[in-house]
């Protein structure tokens, strides 16, 4: 990524989206992770807590979205500098994800862009924070 | 005359292990059956024998000079149930290699049949719950 | 359990899984931390010639025997011994299936002798015994 690439204050993040989350890949990551934590294996316990039916994701994987949106936008995994995030609240299973943002300050000297990120599960605020990447 | 005879009665440093719940529930919905939290499957009696043997499948591997390029597939495996296991449950195990046979087939060709065995009881308990004896076939170059 | 007639030659019920599904193989990897690519990779399936299928676990295999012969059974307290041979993979897609018969019946001992087995795709995957309690 460079100044060719119209890089500039302003600009906007390539969104990246989940069209669908994956309830399956959910489990697997609670494997992946030995997370004992019902929610995220185990529908009837979303319901019993009045959070609806489906499963919510562990913040790791809405963390690696956030992550993966940076990533691609400074084309590669060896370009992310530093990336801060907060979460605001749960992502479901069958919702649609997707992360976007602008470019909030470039330093031309030392090659590197500041993004703010925020991403939406079927349009609620999920995750918010910046990100910093190189662009030389 | 096989070589690895003589680790018949080897014994591995054994260990406890105890059956998460979520471990539990993920491993019957991974398998698309019901998943109940208060009933574990009693197809999970390898995972408990294996998590509670305190050998890894590496260490199996460094004691037959086989590598994970070996080919090594498994023989056989049996489990004979003397209760049933329990979500919740920690479990002491014993583990021990029953034997090593030298075997050839026409299709095989020389190979290694490994036999170990372990025991489970739950803690606290002198009755077994289950004893799983798996092998496998550790194939051998001719004249290895 | 009540006692129940069980006759030499019974055929048991089947049990069937229409189409292995390979998302839940990843997460048994998970469960297993078995590192064997073969299970959730197809990419390496294909590099070792074996297809562009995804390979299923043993241990999942041998929870479908187990299911299979405990449904005839009654319950898993009626599990007494289960005796198994691997005979081939079961790949993702594949129509699985156990099917058993009767092969003894020790009315003293209380306890009748199975003889199981799995095909997948209607390859030879599973071959076995197992013996059950039928009676109180």
């Amino acid at each position: 990524m460079t100044a060719a690439d119209g890089l500039h204050a302003g600009r906007r993040v390539t969104p990246f989206s989940i069209e669908s989350v994956d309830p399956a890949r959910i489990k697997t990551v609670a494997a992946i992770l030995q997370d004992p934590t019902p929610m995220h294996l185990d529908p009837a316990a979303n319901r019993a807590r009045g959070m609806g039916g489906a499963l919510s994701t562990q913040g790791a994987l809405n963390m690696t979205w956030f992550v993966e949106t940076a990533v691609r936008f400074a084309g590669g995994v060896d370009r992310l500098v530093s990336f801060k995030v907060r979460f605001l609240a749960n992502v479901f299973a069958g919702e649609r994800f997707e992360c976007t943002g602008t470019i909030t300050a470039i330093d031309g000297d030392a090659a590197r862009a500041e993004l703010e990120l925020v991403a939406t599960a079927d349009g609620r605020p999920v995750l918010g924070g910046t990100a910093v990447i190189k662009t030389g | 005359m096989s070589d690895y005879a003589h680790l018949a009665g080897h014994r591995f440093p054994g260990g406890t292990y105890t059956l998460a719940p979520w471990l539990s529930w993920l491993w019957s919905d991974a398998c698309k059956l019901e998943p109940d939290w208060g009933t574990a499957h009693q197809g999970l009696a390898y995972l408990v024998a294996l998590r509670g043997a305190g050998v890894s499948i590496q260490d199996i591997f460094d004691l037959m000079d086989a590598t994970a390029d070996s080919g090594v597939v498994f023989g056989e495996f049996q489990v004979d149930y003397h209760g049933v296991l329990r979500p919740g449950a920690t479990y002491k195990c014993e583990a021990e290699v029953v034997d090593v046979e030298r075997k050839s087939g026409r299709r095989a060709g020389v190979f290694d049949k490994f036999t170990f065995q372990v025991k489970v009881r739950e803690q606290g308990s002198e009755d077994v719950t289950v004893v799983c004896t798996n092998s496998w076939i550790f194939p051998r170059a001719e004249g290895e | 359990m009540a006692t129940r007639e069980i006759q030499v030659g019974q055929q048991l019920e089947p049990f069937v899984i229409e189409s292995v599904d390979p998302e839940p193989m990843k997460t048994m990897a998970a469960i297993l931390q078995d590192p064997n690519p073969i299970h959730f990779d197809p990419a390496s399936t294909v590099a070792l010639g074996l297809g562009d299928k995804t390979v299923n676990q043993g241990p999942t295999n041998v929870t479908w025997l187990t299911e299979f012969v405990q449904r005839f059974a009654g319950g898993a307290e009626q599990l007494v011994t289960l005796r198994i041979r691997f005979l081939g993979n079961v790949l993702a897609g594949d129509r699985f299936e156990c099917t058993g018969m009767v092969t003894a019946v020790d009315a003293d001992a209380g306890t009748a002798e199975l003889e199981v087995g799995a095909t997948s795709d209607g390859r030879p995957a599973l071959g076995g015994r197992a013996v059950i309690k039928i009676s109180d």
